[in-house]
């Protein structure tokens, strides 16, 4: 999540959204977005998870209280953050989808 | 997530501080301790904090500035103990005096001020930094 440069990278347009006969993007790798993206809520995932471990071992007497706070906090932050990312994504497509053809 | 640097960095003064908190109950709760297991009176401890450089990345200046807290040692107090007339007292001596343990319960009580307002200000920071956090999130609604 903390080295998630979406602005850096090109943004792909998915296969099947391309036109039949347009050669693909050019330096960009297969799934090159993809893989961001999916990197991205794989961590998100894992400090959910991690979220969930301090809260579990806070329940089972190990553990700190404010060490689960501040993992729940993490957690809850960079979910925004991914949150944030996806709203982008879909007004992308939405404007891709209201141009006029 | 830079932030994390900083959630890491409150989370060792809360730790801290915490530490501190458990040793000023330790002193308060063996204030009239005679019987220990190195024998005599208790003695009162004290928590020695140490900086410790947040090191994630060393190609940072600013990294290499931060540093998280941790608790070094915990020390005991040297003063000499209290020395209390009572021949009842099975830790009594034969002129009848116990020593009881150098803890001074307002000492005590101020250090725990100090140390619930040490951690009432690392939370603030937290929550101000989640805040700040959050606000970042808000670019370009």
């Amino acid at each position: 999540m903390a080295d998630m440069i979406i602005g850096s990278q090109p943004i792909q347009v998915p296969k099947s959204a391309q036109a039949s006969g347009a050669a693909p993007g050019a330096g960009a790798g297969e799934g090159g977005f993809k893989s961001i993206l999916k990197n991205a809520i794989e961590d998100v995932n894992t400090l959910q998870f991690q979220a969930d471990d301090a809260v579990a071992k806070l329940q089972m007497g190990k553990g700190s209280m404010h060490e689960a706070l501040i993992a729940m906090e993490k957690a809850s932050l960079s979910f925004q953050t991914l949150l944030q990312v996806r709203n982008k994504i879909v007004d992308a497509y939405q404007e891709v989808m209201r141009m006029q053809v | 997530m830079d932030f994390a640097t900083n959630f890491k960095i409150c989370g060792s003064g809360l730790a801290a501080q915490r530490a501190k908190m458990d040793v000023v109950s330790s002193n308060l709760a063996n204030a009239g301790t005679t019987k220990t297991e190195e024998g005599g009176p208790y003695r009162r401890k004290m928590v020695i904090l140490k900086a410790e450089p947040v090191r994630e990345r060393f190609d940072r200046t600013l990294e290499d500035a931060l540093a998280e807290v941790k608790v070094d040692q915990v020390t005991e107090d040297p003063t000499p103990m209290k020395s209390i007339y009572d021949p009842a007292h099975p830790d009594a001596d034969e002129k009848g005096f116990v020593l009881m343990p150098n803890v001074n319960a307002i000492q005590e009580m101020a250090d725990m001020i100090n140390v619930g307002r040490s951690y009432e200000a690392v939370v603030t920071a937290f929550d101000a930094v989640k805040s700040m956090a959050l606000k970042t999130l808000e670019i370009g609604k």
